[in-house]
């Protein structure tokens, strides 16, 4: 029943003599709340890259459901359900709030298509030449009903905003609907990138650092708002992140990378005790008082 | 950017919504008809005017909204002009039958004019497919490119008439025929930028990675703004041959590309009022230049003839005082269906 939405295997990816990322394993599952941590440089942003389908993987494979997505582009892979932010946030910087969320959410008739034309590409009986057509037209068809603008063109409109003003809602972020995203304090905008990442419907969220640049009551309340959306969106949750206690809370599982190599999985206090891990990471001040309040990794 | 929809439709019923902005603009086009008909020059430069608002609204789909940069406006507007051309000279003798010899024509000549549209489109399509991929200034050589080569290829075939043109096209284009065009060109391009695929194309000017990330096909989406962008090129093209006596390929120079790309950034890049707005000075400002020389030299046109040549000097300074004083354009992103109603309310609020 619960099988895997996400799965990562043997993974590696070398540019040039670099090895970036080796023999890279995970499985993310529907309610999974998962970490990936390490020193900077280890490999963890190009794990996520190469998930969402911007490197393609030069080994191994990643699966999302039971398709796999080497090589695909992002957004194909976008349209199976897995949605991202970015660690140096990149939002639609000159676009308000509400149309930043507008861009990712799509009509739900325009999701039942893109399920049809997974359908179509999978069963094409002309390799992969009619169920390209069959895309173009249908993408062509959209355009001349906004041009029309179509009574389906406006259902679909009305249902898109209501569906990102929702997520706003979610996020707390209503308040600032037609306010520019560039004129967002940071936390917020670490918060609109979420909502946008949800506008995409996914089944599977990866947050690269949520935490990055907020304040000490922010990351507080990051910590049960990443809970409830994993409950109310029933998703998987995959995290880099650097602020320990964070990581160390809600994680059920983490990942451990250093030069690209997973040196450590487990949970968080398995991960903890880890001597291979506190050298290369955490360092020996973490042990001597990590229930203190510097607990933070290095940055 | 993105706006939503004018206040005047929301009260509509969806169906009427789309037609609703056609039924009120086609009598008060035709009244307009009817009062220009016999003022030839007004006529003649309205027409210019409205050729150029359709190129530069279409060219700010690409430049403006998607933030590509696109310069070989004017190959697609070749490609219009000398295929619509084409047919129509081929057909003149033709007539729908059962029907009046004027309406026959006029039916004859928005065939030409989609039959131009849709070449210039396909070539859109052919030109954009491999070239969208790339970046900045890529793209620009790439359209360059086409352009060139399309006045190129018109200037060595013999059914075209090489570098003398065509001449004797039927002379079918009226002042309701451009300015109905126009109107189609700049409510598409308003629906576009209001709809969903309007924000994808925006999205993809902000942030391309982030753009795809989110599921927006950016290739896909940037063909299909250079497919919609070149049709409307060749319906200006096919509206600017049947008004013009002669078209040969000197009408369709890199310097008119240029002349396009002038108008959408001085006009603020992805602002259509912006675009419409500097299309109607940049158009206007050699003809006020020709009558303030023919003026300022007490009748003698020696001056005055030499306005085409120090046009473009005239451009580069205006380009870079725009530049300085307002990078952003006259409009910047904004619109003034926009503006107007924030103005409008704030009004009724008592508030300056």
């Amino acid at each position: 029943m619960n099988e895997a939405l996400l799965k990562a295997e043997d993974v590696s990816i070398h540019f040039g003599g670099l090895k970036a990322l080796s023999h890279f394993n995970l499985e993310i599952r529907q309610g999974d709340l998962k970490g990936l941590i390490g020193p900077n440089g280890a490999g963890k942003t190009t794990g996520f890259n190469v998930l969402t389908g911007v490197y393609a993987p030069s080994s191994g494979s990643v699966w999302v459901g039971d398709e796999r997505v080497n090589g695909w582009m992002p957004h194909q892979i976008n349209h199976l359900g897995l949605a991202r932010t970015f660690q140096n946030i990149r939002l639609f910087r000159a676009l308000s709030a509400l149309d930043n969320v507008r861009v990712a959410c799509r009509a739900a008739s325009s999701h039942l298509h893109q399920e049809r034309l997974l359908k179509v590409r999978k069963e094409a009986a002309f390799g992969k030449l009619d169920a390209k057509l069959l895309e173009a037209s249908s993408n062509y068809l959209d355009w001349w009903r906004a041009f029309f603008c179509s009574p389906t063109f406006q259902r679909d409109e009305e249902q898109i905003r209501h569906q990102a003003e929702e997520l706003l809602e979610v996020m707390g972020l209503s308040h600032r609907r037609n306010e520019q995203a560039r004129n967002l304090p940071y936390g917020e905008q670490r918060r609109l990138e979420i909502a946008r990442a949800l506008g995409t419907r996914p089944r599977v969220l990866l947050l690269d650092e949520p935490a990055a640049g907020m304040n000490t009551r922010e990351k507080a309340d990051l910590m049960p708002l990443i809970r409830r959306l994993r409950d109310q969106f029933a998703l998987g949750i995959l995290v880099i992140e650097h602020d320990m206690k964070l990581v160390m809370g809600i994680c059920e599982q983490i990942t451990v990378l250093d030069h690209g190599e997973t040196i450590a999985v487990g949970s968080p206090e398995n991960v903890r005790s880890n001597r291979k891990v506190i050298e290369a990471y955490l360092g020996d001040s973490y042990l001597e008082g990590h229930a203190g309040p510097s607990a933070a990794g290095p940055s | 950017m993105a706006s939503t929809a004018l206040p005047i439709t929301s009260g509509l019923p969806r169906g009427l919504r789309g037609v609703f902005p056609f039924l009120l603009a086609i009598p008060v086009l035709a009244a307009l008809q009817l009062a220009v008909s016999e003022r030839y020059f007004l006529v003649y430069i309205a027409s210019i005017i409205g050729v150029n608002i359709i190129l530069a609204v279409s060219l700010n789909i690409v430049n403006g909204m998607t933030g590509q940069f696109s310069i070989g406006h004017a190959g697609f507007m070749a490609v219009g002009a000398y295929l619509s051309g084409k047919f129509s000279l081929e057909t003149k003798q033709l007539a729908i039958s059962l029907l009046p010899v004027a309406v026959s024509d006029q039916l004859m000549f928005i065939v030409a004019l989609l039959i131009g549209g849709s070449c210039a489109a396909i070539c859109g399509f052919i030109v954009g497919l491999p070239s969208l991929r790339l970046k900045g200034d890529y793209l620009a050589i790439v359209t360059l490119g086409f352009g060139e080569i399309i006045r190129v290829i018109v200037q060595n075939t013999q059914a075209f008439g090489r570098a003398l043109g065509l001449s004797g096209i039927p002379q079918r284009s009226s002042f309701f025929m451009v300015y109905f065009w126009v109107f189609v060109t700049i409510v598409i391009a308003r629906r576009i930028a209001a709809s969903t695929h309007g924000r994808s194309l925006w999205a993809i000017r902000e942030d391309e990675v982030a753009a795809e990330a989110m599921g927006v096909n950016t290739t896909g989406y940037k063909v299909r703004a250079f497919v919609v962008s070149s049709f409307f090129a060749g319906v200006a093209g096919g509206l600017f041959a049947h008004f013009v006596p002669i078209i040969n390929p000197g009408s369709f120079t890199f310097v008119k590309s240029i002349e396009v790309v002038v108008m959408v950034v001085a006009g603020g890049l992805g602002s259509t009022t912006g675009a419409i707005l500097a299309a109607i000075v940049l158009t206007l400002l050699p003809e006020a230049m020709r009558s303030a020389f023919v003026a300022l030299s007490g009748g003698q046109a020696s001056l005055a003839q030499k306005v085409d040549q120090i046009r473009m000097p005239i451009y580069g300074i205006l380009l870079v005082l725009l530049m300085l004083l307002r990078p952003q354009g006259l409009f910047g992103t904004k619109e003034i269906w926009d503006v107007i109603p924030r103005l409008w309310s704030r009004r009724r609020k008592g508030l300056p």
